[in-house]
This record gives C-alpha cells, structure tokens and sequence, in this order.
C-alpha cells in the first residue's frame, strides 16, 4: 500500500531492487562456490602477482591474498564488482530521488499536498538505505549460503561487516547524487556527477600506493574509507564508517536544505 | 441597526481567498508576471484568464510555493505563501495545467496515496465523485487517455473538499458531458462556501462558470471585473429585418451605436451597453425579425488585449 514517499519510492523500486539483489547474491555465492577450484590451483595467484602494479593495486589493494576465501573475495568481490552493484543502485535511486519527479513533472503535484519539500527527501533517502541494506544483505546471504554448501570456513561476521562497509559507500555515494538533484533539478547531472565521483575515488584509492601525490588526497576518497582498510579482515572500522555516513547524513541533510529554497523545475 | 452593521463589518473585513500586491516573477531577464495585485473574495469563482504564457501558470505556482516571487508578496486563504505554505496546501485541492501522474500506480492508489498524506480518505466521497465523472480507478495511470487521467486530477483535487480550488484549465481532454460534471462540482464546492480560482484560455467556460474575471497578458493585469459587466460593456452584434427599407439617418447618433449599415431593409449594427435607444428608434418601423448575438468575452479580451499591446509599443517607442 502506497502511503508516504518512502514507500512510494520502494513500491517503484522493488522490480529493480530484486533483480540486482538477486544477482548480488547470486555472485557472492558464485566467487565462493568456485574458490575451491581455484584456491587448489594456486596458479592464479602467481599469475595475478606478474600483473602490471597498478592493476595490483586497483584490484587487490589490500594485499594479494589468494590462500584465504576471504582474501578471494577481497579481490573479486569487494574491490570492484561488489561496490559496483551498490553504487549503481544508489545513485540511480537518489539522483532520480527529486530530480526524477520534477524532470516527469509529478513533483509539483506530489507537493501540492501538505508536506514539507525536506520530508520528501528525507523519506526518498530512507527509501535508499532499505535498498542498500537488501543488497548487501543478499550478499551476504548468497555468500553465506555458498561457504555452507562446498563447506568452505569463513568468519560470517567479518563478511557482514565488509558489506556493511559496502552498504554504507553506497549511501555516502546517495547522498551525493541526492544533493546533486536536489540543487540541480536533473537526474543526469546528479547521476553522471555521483559515477564521476566514485570511479575518481576509486583511482584515486587504488592508485596511490603507486603515485606519491596521490597519497595526500587519499583521504578525500570514499573508496579508501570503503575498503582501504581491509574491512573484511579487520573489521568495520567506527572512523572510516563514521566518515562515509557522515557524508550521507550531510549529502541528505544538505539535500533537504537546498530543496526548500529552490524553485521546482516546471 | 446595530446588529446590520455588524453584518456589513464582517462581510466587509473577511480577508480574501486569495490576494497579492505587486506580486513579481522574472525568469531570468524574461518577466513571467509584473506587478500583479489580486484579490479573491471567500466564496467567489474568479476566472484568471489569458493566452498560453501569460503568465497563468506562474503565478499559481507562486501561490502555492513551487516557486519564489522576485519580489511583491501573496497570501492565501489569510496565510503567507512563503512561512505558511504548508497550512495553505492543507486547505487547498490543486489541478495542475500540465498534469503528470505517477504511471505505475492505479487511480485508487494514487488517490490513496495522496489521501495519507492529507491525513486520510473519505472513500465514499471519492468513490461518488469517481461515478460521477465515469473514471474508472482501477485501471493504471500509465493506460488512461488523457481525458481519463485529467478526470482522476479532478478528483484528487476536489476529494479532500478544500476550501479553496486552484484549478489550471481544468477542462482540457474532457468531453462535454464531463464538463458538465465538472461545471456542477464547481457549483457545489461554491455552495458549501469554498472558493475556486480557475485559469483558462477557454472563455466560454470562464463565462459558465465565474462570478469574476482577471485577465492578464504578457505577465500583467488588463482587468479585473464582474462577467456581467464586462459583457455589458462589450458590444453586441444586433441585425434587423424590417417590414420595408428604413432610413439610415434615423439610426444615426443613437448612443453606443456602432458599425451601423444599413441595406435597404436591413440594418446591422454592434451596440455598447443598452440597446434600449435603438430598439425604440426601430419601433418606428414595422419590424419582421430581430437577431441578437450575446457578446462574448472572446471578443472583449482580444480588444482589450490588442489595446494593451499598443498601448506597451507606445511606452517601449517613448523610452527608446
């Protein structure tokens, strides 16, 4: 029952949501099921150690670790496919968030009824964090589900908490397309600027073990507070996690502000 | 006497539905409306009239806070548009010019959905109002016609029996026995006291339905007056047939008569006001039929509208 923007947003969403948890899912148990295979094969790992250092250090930051599932997955799943699915439902949901319903021309409609312009973003951001957290829940679920069935050993609780890690990159990178919409009024412009966003911080993040400059604006990556760290090995870290939600919390909050004083597109 | 009095005070002191001083939009250096001071009296069906981009739409939109006056202010139902735009769209059903509705819902969701967000439905209400303009709401928005889709605006509008409706051509698509619907909830929503802004470009509908009118062009204000007095300013077309050939010089210098031609037993004129002097000038003679055309608003807006037209040419000539 369609009630309150929040729901709206998912009754509009949830064809999308399921087909890209479904495929989540599906490749965490993939990469699982078939690390048996590889990981006796132990040639990959020579292989991948004789890759140019900078595909290294984009696609296996976090050192190469092929003897462990987790570091398997570290590489495969974490680096770049993982994130990939998240940051692509996010910033397709949050840039189309406003932008979307006034570029249709249903904003002006939807706000003729009484409701402040920021709860529409507010409810349209929680909307997008139920979304992210179904994601990597199914993640985790296909991941789970796989280790169980070719009875691979892994610590369930620190896969959890790297696809927290990935859920909440999803939602710093939201509420960038968010403010982008909210200020602009044009889903490609918030979209197209979020993407841009987040393939510069993923250069910028994997690239600057190699590039000395880059090491400075590291920091400004919300990859390396994604997975710099090595979430899956070490846990979720309350400072690098702190930063991404806090880029959410204010992306929403910047969002709602800009929203208020804007006039509506036509 | 003294309870009179007191009468006369509260009718004179009830604030307007809807008013604005100097409300001004630019867009960019492109005016969208330029000084626009109205005023909607509670309970009255006001026509806003005009041609597309004159300005209709801005300033609806200003009214209800979708966007922001260069300068100039407004207030709805007593409220400001800016601080309390909230309580003014709780009180308001609004039908948008260009109307875009969510096409993955039903009619009944979509009504749903804004229903909750107005703190609930009266689904008999809605359901009566559904009959009554045959719309079926079960049906997806995103396979409706567009007279289909513009019947389910009506009725999101007119469901929570706001005191006051803000309707943008609300006409458009609709066949004419659902205008005729249309034409009697208007009626209604007036006789349980609410108050009904309707643009338009379609006079005929202003006519039918208004008590007042306010014509705008170019962004500013032509005129505001009663539909009864505008037509009885406007010039009416009259065409007699008498029984033989009259003289033209009887007819001549009656008051308000214009255009006056006379063939053989024929006269045609156009009359401003009264046609009380001519119709007593052509008693004289025997008359054999009489053909009276009503004016139409039509006519007095494009007069107005080409004297207002000159009239800026001569202002942008004196300043150049």
């Amino acid at each position: 029952m369609v009630r309150s923007p929040w729901l709206k947003a998912l009754h509009d969403q949830w064809r999308s949501l399921a087909g890209i948890s479904v495929m989540a899912g599906l490749l965490g148990a993939l990469y699982v099921a078939f690390y048996p295979s590889i990981g006796a094969l132990g040639d990959l790992q020579r292989f991948i150690e004789q890759l140019p250092p900078a595909l290294m250090a984009l696609f296996a930051a976090q050192g190469l670790d092929l003897g462990s599932p987790e570091g398997f997955l570290n590489m495969e799943l974490f680096s770049f496919v993982g994130p990939l699915f998240v940051m692509i439902f996010a910033a397709s949901v949050a840039a189309a968030a406003t932008a979307g319903e006034e570029e249709r021309g249903t904003m002006d409609l939807l706000l003729a009824n009484p409701i402040p312009r920021w709860r529409v973003v507010v409810e349209k951001a929680w909307s997008m964090t139920i979304g992210l957290a179904v994601i990597s829940a199914a993640m985790l679920v296909g991941i789970a589900a796989a280790a169980w069935a070719v009875n691979v050993e892994m610590n369930l609780w620190r896969v959890a908490a790297a696809l927290a890690s990935t859920g909440l990159l999803g939602l710093s990178l939201g509420g960038v397309a968010l403010l982008l919409g909210a200020l602009t009024g044009r889903r490609m412009v918030a979209l197209g600027g979020t993407l841009a966003l987040a393939v510069a911080s993923f250069f910028v993040n994997g690239l600057a073990p190699l590039v000395d400059w880059l090491e400075s604006v590291r920091p400004f990556s919300v990859f390396y507070h994604y997975v710099g760290y090595d979430p899956l090995n070490r846990g979720l870290d309350p400072f690098h996690a702190g930063v991404l939600l806090a880029i959410a919390l204010v992306g929403t909050v910047a969002a709602a502000v800009a929203f208020e004083h804007r006039d509506l597109v036509a | 006497m003294a309870g009179a009095t007191g009468t006369i005070m509260t009718v004179t002191t009830a604030a307007p539905a809807i008013s604005t001083e100097g409300l001004t939009r630019f867009y960019g250096p492109h005016p969208g409306i330029v000084d626009l001071d109205l005023s909607v009296a509670p309970g009255e069906v006001f026509g806003f009239l005009g041609p597309n981009g004159a300005g209709k739409t801005t300033t609806i939109r200003l009214l209800l806070d979708f966007i922001r006056p260069t300068r100039g202010r407004a207030r709805v139902l007593d409220l400001d548009t800016r601080a309390d735009s909230l309580a003014i769209r709780r009180r308001v059903g609004y039908l948008p010019g260009e109307l875009r509705l969510y096409d993955t819902l039903s009619g009944r969701e979509l009504l749903g959905y804004f229903g909750h967000l107005r703190g609930g439905v009266d689904w008999s209400w809605v359901n009566e109002l559904a009959e009554r303009l045959d719309c079926d709401l079960g049906r997806e928005v995103k396979v409706l016609s567009h007279g289909n889709r513009q019947k389910l605006g009506l009725i999101q509008a007119f469901m929570s029996r706001p005191d006051l409706l803000v309707l943008d051509e609300p006409t458009a698509g609709l066949d004419p026995l659902v205008q005729q619907t249309f034409f009697s909830l208007v009626e209604e929503a007036r006789e349980r006291g609410a108050t009904a802004f309707v643009s338009s470009h379609v006079l005929p509908e202003v006519e039918r339905l208004c008590d007042r009118v306010a014509m705008i062009a170019e962004g500013r204000m032509l005129t505001t007056e009663r539909v009864s007095d505008l037509k009885r300013r406007a010039l009416r077309s009259l065409e007699f047939t008498f029984a033989q050939p009259v003289p033209e010089a009887a007819f001549a210098g009656l008051p308000g008569v214009q255009e006056l031609r006379v063939d053989g037993s024929r006269l045609r004129c156009r009359v401003m006001g009264s046609v009380d002097g001519l119709l007593k000038a052509a008693n004289r003679y025997e008359v054999l039929n009489v053909v009276s055309q009503e004016p139409s608003l039509e006519e007095i807006f494009v007069s107005l509208y080409a004297r207002a037209r000159e009239e800026r040419e001569a202002r942008e000539n004196d300043g150049s």
